[in-house]
């Protein structure tokens, strides 16, 4: 935080719906930061499906295709064919890309949101106020 | 959000105390300072001293709620894990195979049991007690308790944002009860400096 400086002082009155304006903006960037480490996590998490279902397919070609994996389910590994492991990987999978749409979509109306909220602070507050990520 | 009122119990006039639908009181917004110091007879020490301690229950009651949001982004997915078993288990129910597994029997100890499909379960309901459920009704259960602890932390999730919006506004009232505090004294300081002048 910076002093004001006295010539810069900005006479501007905080109203309540200015101040309704803050808090919204406030709760959209918490709100986006907690999609942002979510997707960061589904995204890692589908790379890996992504490694694993190369590795999987890469066995099948090999012609192993009645070959038993041990694939987790909950806390167990579990012996399944090839086929069945594939199968699942691949269900995993389009669970996952439907989440990470689904937060996309989540982080692009926030972004919208707090863009618009921007544009009205910084008009009144000028440089009053600080709505940028450090 | 919708808000519901509650009378004030105390005597001092008809000033409601509004909260959001879990009962979690709203902080006034000061919008005239000037106004809001002349209507209290405390001083602006007492009043900053107030907003802050307002500030500080807020931020005690954030970090409960931080953990209970904790507690619940680590029950969510152990809940879906389970489930994601129930749902093998139905699924191979009906086969007379037995399932080759590699389970924990310790901490980084595994072995490999041999399982024949099965059409009950037991889940662990907490405090000591383990019932047998069949298959269908340990999948039912445990997807009721699912939507329950989603639905748990949606609120806890929009409680938090709620309380962040009143810490803010408290802040905001701290910031510009301060700020007039200082223009009024640095006013009352040139006047003084004139009235010198003038003697």
């Amino acid at each position: 935080m910076r002093m004001i400086n006295q010539d810069e002082e900005v006479e501007a009155e905080v109203t309540w719906e200015d101040q309704q304006n803050i808090n919204s903006f406030s709760k959209l960037n918490v709100k986006f930061s907690d999609i942002e480490e979510r997707y960061g996590e589904k995204k890692q998490e589908d790379e890996y499906l992504d490694d694993l279902l190369q590795e999987l397919e890469q066995q099948e070609l090999l012609g192993d295709e009645g070959e038993l994996v041990r694939y987790k389910i909950g806390d167990a590994f579990i012996s399944i064919t090839l086929e069945d492991a594939v199968q699942r990987t691949k269900r995993e999978k389009e669970f996952l890309s439907e989440e990470l749409k689904k937060l996309r979509n989540g982080m692009d109306s926030l972004t919208t949101e707090m863009e618009k909220l921007k544009v009205l602070l910084y008009g009144k507050f000028g440089k009053a106020i600080n709505l940028e990520k450090d | 959000m919708s808000t519901r009122q509650i009378e004030k119990s105390s005597s001092d006039s008809s000033e409601e105390v509004v909260t959001n639908p879990r009962g979690i009181p709203k902080v006034q917004f000061v919008e005239n300072v000037e106004e809001y110091m002349s209507k209290t007879s405390s001083t602006i020490e007492v009043t900053l001293g107030k907003f802050q301690e307002t500030v500080a229950k807020y931020k005690f009651m954030e970090l409960n709620y931080t953990n209970r949001k904790k507690g619940l982004e680590l029950k969510i997915p152990e809940i879906k894990k389970t489930l994601t078993v129930v749902e093998f288990l139905i699924s191979t129910q009906d086969s007379d195979e037995s399932i080759e597994t590699t389970f924990e029997l310790n901490d980084t100890l595994w072995a490999a049991a041999k399982i024949k499909s099965t059409k009950t379960v037991y889940l662990w309901l907490g405090a000591n007690v383990m019932l047998e459920y069949e298959l269908q009704e340990a999948k039912e259960l445990l997807e009721t308790k699912l939507t329950t602890a989603q639905n748990t932390l949606n609120c806890v999730v929009e409680d938090l944002e709620f309380m962040r919006e009143q810490i803010t506004t408290m802040e905001v009232n701290i910031a510009r009860v301060y700020n007039w505090d200082v223009k009024r004294r640095r006013v009352a300081k040139t006047t003084e400096k004139k009235l010198d002048m003038v003697e």
